[in-house]
């Protein structure tokens, strides 16, 4: 979700991209599939005022192989717009084999990593491991929750000139169990620890449905 | 002057040439026949009018008179006569074969292969040259006979040529294999004639000889792990290492050979050209053959194309020596062949399969519009070649999601496409047809506006199973997250009859993927799952068939998808469902497959059963209760319990799900 433009910067062009080991992909969970939509708010309160923006997420693609996700973020009562904001972001999956903890890029550190990944409690019995090696060897493909970025690359339906910013980016934890998702916006130069909340929505009138396609 | 022109008139000098009244002797015939020669060198419209003319089975005539008058005359004047007239109709006949297809079928026709064949022996070495220099000629055309060198004749034929000392020949034996080895039976033959100890020995010849031996060896190593191995292994590893010196050659069309010798070594037997050194050498050499003009640049994107494929590293390599902004150019140069064309879009296409980077180079306005120009090009393989690199470039969901290819004129363009006479031309364009209806509002209105799904509906009836696979793919992704506007509109043009008898089609894949369209049809809260319950059920009953005969995993997945997404609806949809899965009254008869479903090792499958069971026992159901009980009675309240500790996480959290609002359900009732 874009956020309002404070200072610009320049996001390091380093991959955090890991070399691969062979390791089993990251759990495939039924819930974090193409199609599926999340729907909650983020906080963008900052010290002169509490804020929080109406959020929805789809899922447009996910590629588990290479550690690969996107989709769209739409931001719904922004103050500066006079519709929606809609995003397309990419995401990272925290595999250990395609993408480690430590992100290496969009200025942020491993400290920064670590400060944002201990927000999430299930991150917890994973710290220690994670601050030796950024998890490079960790087993995650039983954790019943899922360890993201997400970045957003660019707006959908207005120009960059919007007054919005997509610099930062998220820290996500998905969980396995219900599909809830909890993230933090990370940029050096907004607000720090925005938090992002959102909910599974089933999709049925009630009950769960699924749709798919296929790419050729 | 008037009279000597008037000679030589094509019609005057095909009258004077041949055999017997009204033909040219001697020194007038030898004129004659020159002249003919040197009219229709490079030029093809002589060629077409001679042939018009009758000319060439009068020079064959000649060719075989003389040669007859040679052989048996052993005075010098007539003998050096009768070798000139052979030369000069030797050489006008190869002429003619030359690429023109219509000459090449008149040489033949007039039964000149023997004829020449036999001045091969002649003592002249003029003649010799001649006639290999003729027949090399017509055996590079398709047209030519093949020699069936598992025929013992045959093969003592072309090894007598290939030890000749003489260049022509040699060649010449070089052409013949090149033109005929098809089978592994016929490489293994000449294989061990050692035809390839020859050529490789051939290899520091003249650039001509060079050229001949390397496209023979690629004919007798193509495809042939063994032959390839045996190759590779000759005078310890010489013929490899002669090769890799040749992709160094001075001659742009021998490196082009060289490298697709190796290429052909690299696929038949991988372990001899694995390293990726050599690998990057020949991207590095390829690149730059596409820059050359002619034959060389027309084939080097294709050689380019056979070596990357599938290869996610030589991808790399070949993006990171600019092969994409090379193509590019060449594809913006004006006036680029066919053939040139072709290759250079389904390099593209290779290149644009699998990574992002190379994707986002082709993303520039004015190369996609050459693309979308080469769709309507007269030729169909580059229409086959432009649609496929539409496909790839839209396997990109960053692109698709920002609106890539949205224009209208794109969309249209291949429906059109998928009109073509030609079949291939037809798939293709369902290819990418089926990538660029995803994710996207705007193209999937265009397509609906301009009557593609009138035209997918009807593909879905053809008798090509690749055509009625592809259109069900496209209408599968074009219902995904489609409004509910565009959903009733692609079933009401599709009918639920069509959806049904592709259900039951003969092929699993296409079973599998009107599966999939049924879900996405029945996805989300809207009126749509109505229809899986209208006239009679026609499509309900398809689906419980299909589970019930279980014919292929995928095809149960997709089923079980279906009856979970009906079972997220009303309560009378549950009710529906679960009727199906554990019919009323006879607890003894649950249809085997929702046990089956639940123990099968396919973790998708047992996904799919427990996402159904997830929705018939959601407590805000007022019949949640009911149908729990009823689980319990069936046995699967226990099948499922034995799950709890499912190696798949995803199946163990479902189950804990499942279980949890069956607890819940029933405190509720306590």
């Amino acid at each position: 979700m874009p956020v309002r433009v404070v200072e610009s910067s320049t996001p390091s062009q380093d991959s955090g991209r890991e070399s691969r080991t062979g390791r089993p992909p990251p759990p495939s969970c039924s819930l974090l599939s193409a199609g599926r939509a999340f729907s909650g708010t983020q906080n963008v309160s900052s010290l002169q005022k509490d804020e929080a923006w109406k959020v929805n997420v789809r899922i447009q693609g996910i590629d588990l192989d290479n550690g690969y996700l996107c989709g769209t973020m739409e931001a719904l009562n922004v103050p500066l717009a006079d519709t929606p904001v809609v995003t397309f972001w990419e995401g990272e999956l925290v595999d250990g084999n395609n993408f480690t903890f430590f992100t290496r890029k969009w200025e942020a550190t491993p400290e920064d990593d670590i400060r944002h990944w201990s927000k999430f409690p299930s991150f917890a019995p994973l710290l220690s491991q994670v601050e030796a090696d950024g998890g490079k060897n960790m087993d995650l493909s039983n954790y019943p929750y899922i360890f993201m970025r997400w970045k957003e690359q660019y707006f959908v339906n207005v120009g960059i000139d919007c007054g919005l910013t997509i610099a930062g980016f998220y820290y996500v934890c998905f969980s396995c169990s219900d599909g809830s998702i909890n993230g933090f916006y990370y940029d050096p130069n907004s607000s720090p620890f925005q938090k992002l909340e959102l909910k599974c929505i089933p999709g049925g009138c009630s009950g769960y449905t699924f749709s798919s396609y296929q790419l050729l | 002057m008037p009279a000597s022109a008037a000679n030589n008139r094509p019609e005057d000098l095909t009258a004077r040439l041949g055999v017997g009244a009204g033909a040219a002797q001697g020194e007038a015939l030898l004129k004659a026949l020159r002249e003919v020669k040197n009219q229709i060198i490079g030029n093809k419209t002589k060629k077409l009018l001679y042939l018009h003319l009758g000319a060439v089975p009068k020079i064959v005539s000649v060719l075989a008179a003389a040669a007859a008058s040679s052989s048996s005359n052993s005075g010098g004047i007539s003998r050096g006569g009768d070798a000139a007239v052979i030369v000069q109709a030797a050489a006008a006949i190869g002429s003619f074969a030359c690429g023109v297809e219509d000459g090449v079928r008149a040489v033949l026709d007039a039964g000149a292969v023997p004829h020449l064949t036999s001045i091969l022996s002649h003592h002249d070495e003029k003649v010799v040259d001649a006639g290999a220099r003729s027949l090399k000629m017509i055996f590079q055309s398709e047209l030519a006979p093949k020699y069936d060198v598992l025929q013992e004749k045959n093969l003592n034929f072309i090894l007598s040529l290939l030890d000749s000392d003489n260049e022509n020949v040699t060649e010449l034996a070089a052409s013949i294999i090149a033109h005929s080895c098809e089978t592994n039976e016929q490489q293994k033959a000449l294989c061990d004639a050692g035809v390839l100890l020859r050529f490789v020995s051939l290899l520091g010849g003249s650039s001509n000889q060079k050229d001949g031996c390397l496209e023979s060896i690629e004919a007798v190593i193509k495809n042939n792990p063994e032959v390839s191995s045996r190759f590779s292994c000759t005078g310890n590893g010489k013929a490899l290492n002669a090769l890799a010196n040749l992709i160094q050659d001075r001659y742009p069309h021998t490196r082009l050979l060289a490298c697709k010798c190796l290429i052909a070594v690299g696929h038949a037997s991988p372990c001899y050209v694995e390293e990726l050194q050599i690998k990057t050498k020949l991207v590095l050499v390829l690149v730059e053959l596409l820059e050359e003009p002619g034959r060389v640049g027309n084939e080097a994107p294709f050689s380019l194309k056979t070596l990357i494929a599938d290869d996610e590293e030589l991808h790399k390599q070949a993006l990171s020596v600019n092969a994409i902004e090379k193509l590019c150019s060449i594809l913006q140069m004006s006036s680029v062949q066919a053939r040139r064309l072709q290759g250079i879009l389904l390099a593209l296409a290779e290149l644009c399969s699998k990574l992002e980077k190379c994707r986002c180079q082709l993303m520039s306005p004015q190369v996609l519009n050459l693309i979308v120009d080469a769709l309507k090009h007269d030729c169909m393989d580059v229409r086959v070649a432009a649609c496929d690199c539409i496909r790839n470039i839209t396997r990109s969901l960053k692109n698709l999601s920002a609106g890539c290819l949205s224009s209208e004129a794109f969309i249209v363009r291949l429906v059109q496409l998928s009109h073509d006479p030609s079949t291939s031309v037809q798939i293709a364009a369902l290819g990418a047809l089926c990538n660029i209806v995803i994710n996207c509002a705007t193209r999937k209105s265009v397509l609906i506006k301009c009557g593609g799904v009138s035209q997918l509906v009807q593909l879905s009836k053809s008798m090509d199973s690749a055509l009625r696979s592809k259109s069900v793919l496209a209408l599968r992704n074009l219902m995904f997250l489609a409004d509910i506007t565009d959903k009733e509109f692609i079933l009401k043009e599709l009918t639920l009859c069509t959806l049904a008898s592709l259900i039951y089609d003969s092929e699993c894949s296409i079973q599998e993927q009107a599966l999939a369209l049924t879900s996405d049809l029945v996805d989300g809260c809207s009126q749509s799952v109505k229809h899986v319950f209208a006239e009679d059920s026609i499509i309900l009953d398809a689906v419980m068939r299909q589970l019930q005969n279980a014919s292929s995993i995928g095809v149960c997945i997709q089923g079980m998808f279906v009856l979970s997404n009906i079972a997220a609806g009303s309560e009378s949809d549950k009710d529906t469902v679960m009727n199906y899965l554990v019919p009323p009254h006879t607890d003894s008869c649950i249809p085997s497959f929702t046990i089956k479903f639940l123990q099968s090792k396919d973790i998708l499958l047992r996904v799919a059963s427990l996402w159904c069971f997830v929705n018939l026992t959601d407590p805000a159901s007022v019949g949640s209760s009911r149908r729990v009980a009823r689980l319990q009675d069936a046995g699967i309240v226990l099948q499922l319990k034995s799950m709890l500790n499912d190696p798949c996480l995803d199946c163990k959290l479902r189950v804990r799900m499942i279980l949890e609002q069956c607890m819940e359900l029933e405190t509720a009732q306590a």
